[in-house]
């Protein structure tokens, strides 16, 4: 058949015949009109004549001429409902229309009939303040639903239960029912059962009435619109009832039992099921002859059983051979040999750039296009959704809480979101942690919470959820909240603080992951385990992570792990001091700013920087380090945030972005912890990462032993 | 043979590009310009499928189909109405009178396939 | 005489370190390098060199000098980094061994080893598996695992320079007098 370009082309010149005809009818009964303007015999002819040329013309596909006229459509509607009169002045209008109309139909005008329509349009709406302010409407191309013309896409293939009972006079208006029952089978798999007790006694039967109606099980992808449309004319005289009875998605070979079915289904009801179920028979006749339900009814929900297992068992067996099962090890290995392959590429664009040979250089660009989309490849394969680890969590949240007799609900949000594989694994025992911890000091008994106007049960929220390369995991309760006042005595009695210091806000509930700070009075079973948040925090930096808390008192306590989407490469800022390098990972990056050395006169041993009215300390990196030489005269401070605080790093100079492909030290620097790993360079020499967290604390922590030292 | 369609509207080329498109298919097609000329095709020519414009002179497409039911042998005849997207009233309308379904215009020779095929093979 | 443990003709690699000769067992030798850029990790004692990048893999690099209580090595056209794998517990670690220079490669019997002497030369004697014999000179055989795997080398503690002075030597508590004092000079 042909396709529409050419459907229109064979049509486009009778239209342009036609519409000359009816142009020149048009001229003849607005001249007409203008003389009797109250004959409706003329307005009706008028308006039938544009409403000839829209329709046709939009079958031909003249659409500006459809447009326009749809607009004169809308203005003689009116007419013809006498909500608009007829002036001379209309007529006038409706007249130059009719040119501009016979302008666009012979394309002699070019684009500026589209303009000079545009003025009528505007003119009409100046002279009929009725005329409707959405103007053009775009005229929907297809009177049937769209999807169900679309070839079967991606869309996953569901199951659908249907139940189709037509008006009894479903023949009356012309439709088979058959033939619709045929439609619906080319959509997919189908099973049809027809039910048959409405079928009357002889004497009753009304030969032109349809009795029979239909259960179907059908399995399709074309989507739920697909079977509506197959519906679409009898829909609303008919009884039609569409399910998903399942969505491919369930592991489990069994479906539902048939008393289930027929209840469901509203076959059977739940009292009548339940006396069919003391009898402990095969509940299905036991119902049929008790006369609880019709044969045909239980021939359809037997049907359904039969059917659904059948797919799940097709289904299982299509999932198995259209997927791999690897040994994450490999697939580890494959990770390594792509980094390896970055890191080369990285050599070669270095290489090919110092050598200017435009073919290298386009060698080298063609090897980085690949190697990226291969690594994103291999990156993704090792994605797995973070769901994995939260039947581990249910579990915890339920026994524990029925252990503290608590009532505790455990809410979560994006479990699909996917993580890569090592990083589940290392994140399961922190997240562990803080909910336990929620649970065991965050959410209150349950009379507690009544006699605070909250509800009984507790809730704890786990969402999770991706932000830049980053994936946030956040566990929120309702519970007390941190207890601010609690944490500062402790953290001075264990000399976290000095006295006297005044800490705010956030910072203070930062505390928290500090060793040796627990404010918990009495030590649980849950609590006493000698895993404290710090060790939490300890986990979640391993994995170039940060965690934040924040709490309302009496409202609850909300804690934020961000860890990087992957393990293995890092986007990263790489920064030299003397002829090292180092890279700072560029996710805690804020900005680069330069320090001249005058400015650092008189600001003594404490480094501060003022950027731009922000008062910011920064560690000199080449002092900790113990890197010899003079800086130079202009040095540059990274600015990075970690666990919400600013803190800066002094370095000779930015050299700029960089993939890292993270390397690991080894077990020889396991104790230095303020490196993350290593990478290597274009040039094939190594660099190390930066642990900025780390760094800052061991600098905070010396800085305070050698303020003790120099007081002695 | 084919079945056979009567497409009645008073636009020369829709009565062509529906027969041109249903021809393609297999069907014979007769075609009518207003009701009343529909009406007299009716009882000179067997006819499986009614497909009508509804703004037509002489006995527009609502009446016609109401007097269709009313003819002997076309109690159970498909009707389809071609109507525009501003008619929604008329779609209504339509139904009550006893039309089967409609097409709204403009459509693809697909689209009016699907549409034709949910009544006659 | 002999050294328990010291049963089969073994082949070993002879390498110098200032004017001694050293023998490592090959079976825990994986390679010579050329010397190699090094990248040092700052703050770590002073034997350890640095990190190198063999084949992708980031591999910790020991100045032997340094580690035996001998001065710094001194880089010349002939030095060289001896890639051995050792065993510290039940990990297998890879390290490269800075050495003056790589000389070739021996078979010893067992009969020809002997044990170490009780006092020395100032070697750490914990790290001698035997003294062998060539051409008249003594070769002093290396128990590598041993020599790598003391603390100091497994749990290096990280010194800041803005740390505390750990020997009090200077009261900057600059990173010269934590060094020095790693050195054991």
């Amino acid at each position: 058949m042909a396709g529409f370009e050419g459907f229109e082309d064979r049509h486009k010149e009778v239209f342009r015949e036609e519409a000359r005809e009816l142009l020149s009818e048009l001229e003849g009964s607005l001249l007409e009109l203008e003389e009797d303007p109250e004959n409706t015999e003329l307005i009706e002819r008028i308006f039938r004549a544009m409403h000839t040329i829209k329709g046709s013309g939009a079958m031909a596909g003249f659409d500006e001429i459809v447009s326009f006229t749809h607009e004169l459509e809308t203005a003689f509607d009116l007419v013809r409902d006498k909500k608009v009169p007829v002036t001379k002045e209309l007529i006038g209008i409706t007249l130059t229309s009719r040119d501009i109309l016979r302008d666009m139909l012979e394309g002699t005008a070019g684009s500026s009939a589209g303009q000079a329509a545009q003025e009528i349009i505007s003119n009409l709406k100046h002279i009929i303040p009725e005329f409707p302010c959405s103007g053009s409407k775009k005229v929907q191309p297809h009177g049937i639903n769209e999807k169900a013309l679309c070839l079967p896409g991606e869309e996953k293939a569901l199951t659908y239960r249907i139940r189709f009972r037509p008006n009894q006079d479903i023949f009356k208006i012309g439709t088979n029912p058959s033939f619709l029952i045929d439609e619906l089978r080319a959509l997919g798999d189908c099973m049809v059962i027809a039910q048959i007790d409405s079928i009357p006694v002889l004497s009753e039967f009304d030969f032109e009435a349809c009795y029979l109606y239909w259960d179907f099980i059908l399995t399709t992808s074309h989507g739920v619109n697909a079977i509506k449309d197959v519906f679409i004319f009898v829909e609303n005289s008919s009884e039609l009832k569409i399910e998903v009875i399942d969505d491919g998605l369930s592991q489990s070979p069994d479906y539902k039992k048939i008393g289930e079915i027929l209840l469901e289904k509203g076959d059977v009801s739940a009292e009548d099921l339940r006396k069919a179920l003391r009898q402990r028979r095969n509940i299905g006749s036991i119902m049929v002859e008790s006369g609880l339900v019709e044969q045909g009814k239980l021939t359809s929900a037997l049907a359904e059983q039969q059917y659904i297992r059948e797919k799940r068992k097709q289904f299982k067996e299509a999932e198995a051979a259209a997927s791999v099962r690897v040994p994450s090890r490999k697939l580890d290995v494959l990770a390594d040999l792509v980094g390896e392959l970055v890191t080369l590429q990285a050599r070669l664009n270095q290489f090919s750039l110092t050598e200017n040979d435009s073919e290298l250089v386009a060698i080298a660009e063609g090897v980085e296009r690949l190697t990226d989309d291969l690594r994103e490849n291999i990156m993704s394969v090792r994605l797995i959704p973070i769901s994995t680890v939260f039947s581990k969590l249910k579990r915890v949240v339920r026994d524990l809480s029925s252990e503290l007799g608590k009532e505790i609900e455990l809410e979560i949000e994006g479990g699909e979101t996917e993580l890569d594989k090592s990083l589940i694994e290392k994140i399961s025992d922190p997240l562990m942690h803080i909910i336990r911890n929620s649970i065991d000091h965050g959410i209150e008994p349950p009379a507690g919470r009544e006699a605070l106007g909250k509800p009984r049960k507790g809730t704890i929220i786990l969402h999770v959820f991706h932000s830049g390369a980053s994936v946030l995991i956040q566990v929120r309760d309702d519970g007390k909240g941190l207890d601010a006042e609690a944490i500062r005595t402790k953290a001075i009695d264990k000399g976290l603080i000095p006295p006297g210091v005044e800490i705010e806000g956030k910072d203070i509930y930062q505390l928290i992951f500090a060793s040796g700070l627990s404010t918990a009075n009495e030590v649980t079973k849950i609590s006493g385990r000698g895993v404290g948040m710090d060790v939490v925090r300890k986990n979640i930096d391993a994995l170039r992570g940060t965690v934040e808390v924040e709490s309302w008192k009496g409202k609850g306590t909300c804690v934020t792990i961000r860890v990087p989407l992957t393990l293995a490469i890092i986007d990263g800022l790489l920064v030299k001091i003397a002829d090292d390098h180092f890279v700072i990972p560029l996710s805690i990056v804020e900005e680069c700013v330069e320090l001249t050395r005058s400015e650092t006169v008189g600001t003594n041993s404490r480094h501060i920087a003022n950027v731009r009215g922000e008062i910011i300390p920064y560690i000199d990196l080449r002092d900790i380090f113990g890197i010899g030489g003079t800086p130079p005269e202009i040095e540059q401070i990274v600015i990075t945030q970690t666990d919400g605080r600013k803190v800066g790093f002094l370095v000779d100079s930015v050299v700029g972005e960089t993939q890292t492909v993270i390397k690991a030290l080894g077990s020889t620097f396991k104790k230095v912890d303020w490196i993350s790993g290593a990478t290597i360079l274009g040039d094939g020499t190594v660099a190390l990462i930066i642990a900025a967290s780390h760094i800052m604390k061991l600098w905070e922590e010396q800085g305070a032993q050698r303020t003790a030292c120099k007081a002695e | 043979m084919g079945k056979t369609v009567l497409i009645v509207d008073d636009s020369a080329s829709m009565r062509q590009i529906v027969s041109f498109a249903l021809k393609d298919a297999g069907f014979d097609v007769i075609a009518a310009v207003d009701g009343k000329d529909a009406l007299e095709k009716l009882n000179a020519i067997k006819t499986e499928m009614i497909i009508t414009d509804l703004n037509m002179p002489n006995l527009n497409g609502i009446e016609l189909i109401k007097q269709v039911r009313q003819t002997t042998g076309h109690k159970f005849t498909p009707i389809i109405m071609l109507t525009t997207e501003s008619q929604e009233s008329k779609k209504v309308e339509g139904r009550q009178a006893g039309a089967s379904g409609w097409i709204v215009k403009p459509f693809t020779p697909d689209q009016l396939l699907g549409v034709v095929k949910k009544f006659i093979r | 005489m002999s050294v328990p443990g010291i049963t089969h003709t073994s082949q070993y690699l002879t390498f110098r370190l200032g004017d001694e000769v050293f023998a490592l067992d090959i079976i825990q030798v994986r390679e010579v390098l050329d010397y190699t850029t090094l990248t040092k990790v700052p703050c770590t004692p002073d034997f350890m060199c640095g990190v190198i990048n063999l084949r992708g893999s980031v591999v910790p690099v020991v100045d032997m000098r340094l580690k035996f209580g001998m001065p710094k090595t001194e880089k010349t056209v002939s030095t060289c980094i001896i890639i051995v794998e050792i065993k510290t517990g039940d990990e297998h670690i890879i390290i490269g061994a800075l050495a003056d220079s790589v000389q070739e490669v021996i078979d010893l019997d067992p009969g020809g080893i002997e044990p170490p002497p009780r006092i020395g030369n100032g070697l750490k004697v914990d790290f001698i598996k035997g003294m062998g014999k060539r051409n008249e000179k003594f070769l002093i055989i290396l128990d590598i695992d041993r020599a790598f795997s003391d603390k100091e080398l497994s749990e290096m503690e990280t010194d800041f320079g803005i740390g505390i002075p750990s020997g009090g030597a200077e009261e900057s508590g600059n990173k010269k007098a934590v060094h020095g004092d790693l050195a054991g000079q």
